[in-house]
C-alpha cells in the first residue's frame, strides 16, 4: 500500500519536473519569420478532412482551398508554392499545434471569434463563411423551426459557439459533440444524427457528394463570419507579413491568384473586393 | 506563463463531472470485462474442442486490433442494422469485449498454475463440472490473477479516454472541450494527468487490500 502511494508521488513529481522545463522553454525571442525563412520551410497545422477547405483526395494528397491558400503564402516566403509541410490536426488540436511551435501558422475552415482571439491571433479573413444545418432528407426537416424538436438529434464540433447556436437555435433537439467534420457526417451517415451543423461551404460540400441523401436548410445560423489563417499570437514581425500576404491576396497585387484558386474549388468568382475591379 | 491556480480556480470544478463518467464507466466495464472474462475460460475449459478453438479465435481477434476500432464499429456500425445504443453503452461494451479476451487469457494462465491433482480429487468426492469450476477452478484462478488482473483493470481505466471519440463526456472530453474554449492545452490535460493519476491510485490501492484480503496464510 505504502509504496503503490511513494510511486505515485514520484510520478506526480516527474510531471511537475516536466512542466518546469515547459515553462521554461517557451521563453523565446527571434520572429517566426526569421525561422521560418532560414529553415527554408513553412509548416502549417491543417483542420482536415474539412471539404473543400482542406481534406485528403483519392491519391491521397492534402487539398483544399484552405491548402491552396497556404501553397500561396509559401510562394510568398520562398517563390515556390511546394515549399509547405502539414500537419493535420482535429479540432482542439489546432491551438496547441501553434501555441507549441509544432506548426508556423494553421488553416483549415477556423472562423475568426473574438473569443478566440484572446487566445489566438488572426489574419484579416481569407474568405466569408457562414454556419449552415445539413438535414437528412428523409428526416423531413425543412427549416430550423422544424430542426427545434426533441426527436431531432444534432451532430456539433466540439467547440464552445456551436454548443451556444445549438441552445439559442434548436435548444428543444438532442446534441452530439465530436471532433472532427468527418465524425459529424459519420454520425448523420449512420443515422446517429438527422443534422448537422457545420460551416457553409463544408455542408454543401457534404450535399453535393451525396446527392438525393442530403439538404442544407436555406437559413443560417449566422449569416456573415470571417475565416482567417491563424497563429501564436505576439509575434508582430510573422503576424504583420501573414496579415498583409492575405490582404493583397484578397484585394491587392496577388487578386488574380485569389480568383484562381476562389474558381478552382468554387466554381465561380470571389464576391467583389473592390467596386471598380471588373468581376 | 502557466497560472495554475487561477486555471483551478476557474475551471477545476467543471472536472467533477468528467471524473465521474470516467470513474462509473471504468468500475461497470471492469466487473463487466472480468464476468466475461470468466465466462470465457468456462468455455475454454467445459465447452469441448470447438468451444475451446472459438474462444482462441475470438480472443486472437479482440487482442490484436485497437480497441477503438471495435469502439467505432459499435458506435457508427451498428445503427446501421438497426441498433442504436447510447455511447457510453457502445464503448463499455467494446471495452468489456476487448478487455475480457484479455482476462480470459490471465485466468487461464492463473488456471495452469492450479495443481491437477485437484481436480482428480474433486471428481474423486462426486463434484460436478460446474461446481468444481465454480468451488475449485475460479476462487484459486482469482487469487493468483489479482495482480495481474490489477494491472488489466488499470489499462481499462486509462482507455476510457477513447471514449471521447464517440461523444462521452468523460474526463478526456472534458479536457479537449476546454482546449477549444480557451486554447489552453498544456493547463487543461495537466489536470486530467492529475485526475487519472489519483483514480488508477484508488483502483491500486483496492486491488491491494483485496490481494491482502484473499492472502494464503
Amino acid at each position: 500500500m505504502r509504496s503503490t502511494l511513494r510511486r505515485l508521488a514520484g510520478s506526480l513529481a516527474v510531471l511537475v519536473l516536466l512542466l518546469s522545463t515547459l515553462a521554461t522553454a517557451v521563453a523565446q525571442e527571434k520572429s517566426r519569420l526569421d525561422i521560418v525563412l532560414e529553415r527554408g520551410k513553412l509548416i502549417v497545422a491543417a483542420l482536415s478532412p474539412t471539404p473543400p477547405f482542406a481534406f485528403t483526395d483519392d491519391k491521397g494528397q492534402l487539398v483544399g482551398f484552405d491548402i491552396d491558400i497556404a501553397h500561396l503564402v509559401a510562394e510568398a516566403l520562398f517563390k515556390d508554392p511546394s515549399k509547405v509541410e502539414f500537419v493535420v490536426v482535429n479540432s482542439e488540436g489546432r491551438w496547441p499545434a501553434i501555441e507549441s511551435g509544432r506548426a508556423d501558422m494553421g488553416v483549415g475552415g477556423t472562423t475568426t471569434y473574438p473569443d478566440r482571439a484572446i487566445r489566438v491571433a488572426f489574419t484579416r479573413p481569407f474568405i466569408d463563411s457562414g454556419i449552415s444545418i445539413l438535414v437528412t432528407k428523409k428526416s423531413g426537416i425543412k427549416s430550423l423551426a422544424d430542426l427545434n424538436n426533441e426527436k431531432n438529434t444534432v451532430a456539433n464540433l466540439n467547440n464552445p459557439q456551436m454548443a451556444d447556436r445549438a441552445k439559442k437555435f434548436f435548444p428543444k433537439a438532442k446534441v452530439l459533440t465530436f471532433d472532427t467534420p468527418s465524425a459529424e457526417f459519420l454520425a448523420v451517415q449512420s443515422g446517429r444524427a438527422n443534422a448537422l451543423q457545420i460551416d457553409t461551404a463544408v455542408a454543401e460540400y457534404f450535399a453535393n457528394t451525396s446527392k438525393d441523401q442530403f439538404d442544407v436548410l436555406p437559413q443560417m445560423l449566422t449569416p456573415s463570419q470571417n475565416n482567417g489563417i491563424f497563429m501564436k499570437p505576439g509575434d508582430f514581425k510573422w503576424w504583420l507579413f501573414l496579415d498583409t500576404t492575405v490582404g493583397e491576396l484578397r484585394s491587392g497585387s496577388w487578386y488574380p491568384k485569389y480568383v484562381e484558386v476562389y474558381q478552382k474549388w468554387f466554381g465561380k468568382n470571389p464576391p467583389p473586393q473592390k467596386f471598380y475591379v471588373p468581376q | 506563463m502557466l497560472k495554475f491556480e487561477r486555471w483551478l480556480e476557474v475551471y477545476g470544478p467543471s472536472y467533477l463531472d468528467g471524473l465521474g463518467w470516467t470513474a462509473v464507466v471504468a468500475l461497470v466495464a471492469a466487473v463487466a470485462a472480468i464476468a466475461w472474462g470468466t465466462a470465457l475460460l468456462a468455455v475454454r475449459l467445459q465447452g469441448g474442442r470447438w468451444g475451446g478453438r472459438a474462444v482462441d479465435a475470438y480472443v486472437q481477434l479482440l487482442r490484436n486490433i485497437p480497441v477503438l476500432v471495435p469502439i467505432y464499429i459499435i458506435y457508427f456500425g451498428f445503427p446501421l442494422i438497426g441498433l442504436v445504443w447510447p455511447a457510453v453503452v457502445c464503448g463499455g461494451l467494446a471495452l468489456v469485449l476487448q478487455n475480457g479476451a484479455y482476462i480470459s487469457e490471465i485466468f487461464r494462465g492463473a488456471y495452469q498454475a492450479i495443481d491437477h491433482v485437484q481436480f482428480d480429487s474433486a471428481k474423486s468426492i462426486g463434484l460436478s463440472h460446474w461446481h468444481t469450476f465454480r468451488k475449485v477452478t475460479m476462487p484459486q484462478v482469482i487469487v493468483y490473477s489479482l495482480p495481474a488482473l490489477g494491472n488489466q483493470v488499470v489499462l481499462l481505466l486509462k482507455d476510457t479516454s477513447l471514449l471521447s471519440a464517440i461523444t462521452v463526456a468523460e474526463l478526456t472530453m472534458h479536457a479537449k472541450l476546454l482546449t477549444e474554449q480557451t486554447g489552453a492545452a498544456y493547463e487543461a490535460f495537466v489536470v486530467v494527468a492529475v485526475l487519472y493519476l489519483a483514480l488508477v491510485g484508488v483502483f491500486e490501492v483496492a486491488f491491494g487490500l483485496a490481494g491482502r484480503a484473499v492472502r494464503w496464510p
